[in-house]
């Protein structure tokens, strides 16, 4: 008698149990809008980037100092789990990420509720806006210019501003380096764009304002899909072999770490 | 409190006295009273008891290695560190986990009893910019019934009436209740997300435990499995599974002068714990999955009614939140009443 009472309580609990079973309550409750942020938090070969701070040694056999660390993000697209884009104004879509002036995050604004699963967005800016001539390009002109983001209205902007020291086998002194990456007006386009899978779904809600935290590793600037040694050249500016490879090296540099679901204050 | 904990450390830990059994045959005074099975039903009441059932829930498993039927009060510490960012050379913030438990074994019929744990928190951690941060207060309420499934044999008062080896069962159901405070904010970015009073959510426990002995010498192997919910803030704490394997040996007398029983149980083995992904919104959390396997060394010692145990953990193996947690170790103390 005694079991009998154990295996209906046994019953009743899993019944229970089961019954609090929730994953589809909310998904298609999302209404809204919010803010989504992404956060491009810089790092080195897995470690924190710190300007100036102590040296590291790359694939290449070069150990660097890095000195400034900017590069230009641009015309953010969110993917939802349908597979429908939302295309952030193209006017409004355009962001200077700058570790010396500590501006990581990119806040997007008025995102409609929706359970986001991918996102897309440029390295650069595109011809298009760039040939919409200089009172095109709104406030992100002077953004660029404060952050050392310009060559000149002819020649464009710089995507990356990538600076600081090095030393290799070769070249013994610390040397100062410089690699500039942009297009080169409108003769040779370098702007790439990137497309991030979540792993973890981004809800957006009138309640729910996500973070999508990326881990951005400055090391894939010489070190990525093609290996670029500052030893044979320490400038690299409007380098029509070398940009290219930096522009396709930037695309592969960028990875989801995590996506924080909730209130954005809580991260 | 860090001065107290460092305190406790120092004093070796260990060593205490605990008591035995009340059946006691005069006539097996001379010897070393063969453990009774029924004294480990030690069927680690691992569920929670310490924090927020994630990482760092307190598998700190209990052994009132020598009493089946008890209250009494437990105090648990556990130190952890974790990553306050996302690289390898992120931080680290380090936290204590306090945890003060009323407990006790109440039997309801010769075949079922009822496993009770009423804790309260004070955790508190420390992070790189020298601030720190304090939690306190009441954790999450476990209940659970045990049924006795192999009776363990009890010896009679003559030599024929007595076995060398000795095993029973009990396995239990019960739930874990959201009495502790659960907050969003402590659950921020890559930090332990076991920071927490309570998980906020309605938790069942399944558990089983398995007690072998032969004269004095015994093993215990236990395993329980918690089904946790989502809370009413949506985050859902990952299941968690519970496992142990305790070896240990009972030197039992009875004190000449007072007629008062007597006992130390020193005993060791190991314990882990599984855990399965959090989920917050629905959505799986990054890297909140992992496990960890501590080897375990304590005694238990008992007089008359009274007993006091402590036991130490530390980890042998670990893989939690893909390496931002990691454990440093465990201490508990108990001081039990038997019923």
């Amino acid at each position: 008698m005694k079991t009998n009472i154990f295996k209906l309580a046994l019953i009743a609990m899993i019944t229970i149990l089961a019954s609090c079973s929730n994953d589809d309550e909310m998904n298609n409750e999302l209404t809204g809008t919010n803010d989504l942020v992404i956060e491009f938090d810089n790092g080195v070969n897995g470690d924190d980037l710190i300007l100036g701070a102590s040296s590291y040694i790359n694939s290449n056999g070069e150990s660097l100092k890095i000195d400034r660390f900017n590069y230009v993000v641009s015309n953010f697209v969110l993917i939802d789990a349908e597979g429908n884009e939302y295309v952030y104004p193209k006017n409004e879509s355009y962001f200077v990420i700058s570790e010396e002036a500590g501006e990581t995050e990119v806040i997007l604004k008025d995102i409609p509720a929706r359970k986001y699963t991918a996102i897309k967005f440029g390295i650069g800016v595109d011809q298009k806006k760039y040939q919409q001539g200089a009172e095109g390009q709104g406030d992100f002109l002077s953004i660029a210019e404060a952050h050392n983001m310009m060559w000149s209205w002819q020649a464009g902007y710089k995507f990356l501003n990538f600076e600081g020291q090095f030393t290799s086998a070769s070249v013994t002194e610390a040397t100062n380096f410089k690699v500039h990456m942009g297009s080169h007006g409108s003769s040779l386009d370098n702007y790439k764009e990137v497309n991030l899978d979540l792993n973890t779904q981004a809800l957006v809600s009138s309640e729910l304002s996500p973070i999508v935290h990326l881990m951005v590793d400055a090391n894939k600037v010489l070190d990525g899909q093609h290996k670029i040694k500052l030893s044979e050249k320490a400038v690299v500016m409007v380098d029509e072999v070398k940009s290219p490879q930096v522009a396709e090296n930037l695309t592969g540099m960028f990875l989801v770490d995590h996506v924080h679901n909730g209130d954005a204050s809580g991260h | 409190m860090m001065n107290v904990l460092q305190n406790i450390k120092n004093m070796g830990i260990l060593v205490l006295i605990f008591f035995s059994f009340q059946f006691l045959a005069a006539e097996d005074l001379k010897d070393s009273i063969p453990t009774s099975p029924e004294s480990l039903h030690n069927y680690e009441a691992y569920f929670c008891d310490a924090c927020g059932c994630a990482s760092s829930g307190g598998s700190m498993g209990f052994s009132t290695v020598g009493d089946q039927n008890f209250f009494g009060t437990r105090y648990i510490y556990q130190q952890y560190r974790s990553r306050s960012g996302i690289f390898n050379d992120s931080p680290w913030i380090d936290e204590h986990f306090n945890t003060l438990q009323l407990w006790g074994n109440i039997p309801i019929s010769e075949k079922i009893k009822v496993s009770a744990i009423l804790p309260f928190h004070f955790h508190n951690r420390d992070f790189p910019d020298g601030s720190a941060q304090e939690i306190s207060g009441l954790g999450d309420i476990s209940v659970i019934a045990f049924y006795n499934l192999i009776a363990p044999y009890v010896d009679g008062f003559l030599p024929e009436q007595q076995k060398a080896l000795k095993h029973s069962l009990d396995a239990g159901l019960g739930v874990k209740m959201p009495t502790g405070n659960y907050k969003r904010e402590n659950n921020a970015g890559s930090v332990n997300p076991g920071f927490q009073a309570g998980t906020g959510s309605w938790d069942l426990i399944a558990a089983a435990s398995y007690t072998m002995s032969y004269n004095s010498w015994g093993a215990n192997l236990n395993a329980n499995y918690t089904w946790k919910t989502e809370n009413d803030q949506q985050y859902e704490f990952g299941d968690q599974t519970n496992y142990g394997l305790l070896f240990y040996r009972n030197f039992s007398w009875v004190a000449m002068e007072k007629v008062v029983p007597v006992s130390i149980l020193p005993f060791g083995g190991i314990a882990g714990e599984i855990y399965a992904e959090n989920r917050n919104f629905g959505q799986p959390v990054q890297e909140t999955a992992g496990d960890i396997l501590f080897g375990k060394l304590g005694f238990e010692a008992g007089y008359g009614k009274l007993s006091v145990g402590a036991n130490l953990m530390l980890p042998i193996t670990q893989n939690l939140n893909k390496g931002a947690i990691e454990a440093s170790h465990r201490i508990g103390f108990q001081l039990n009443y038997s019923l």
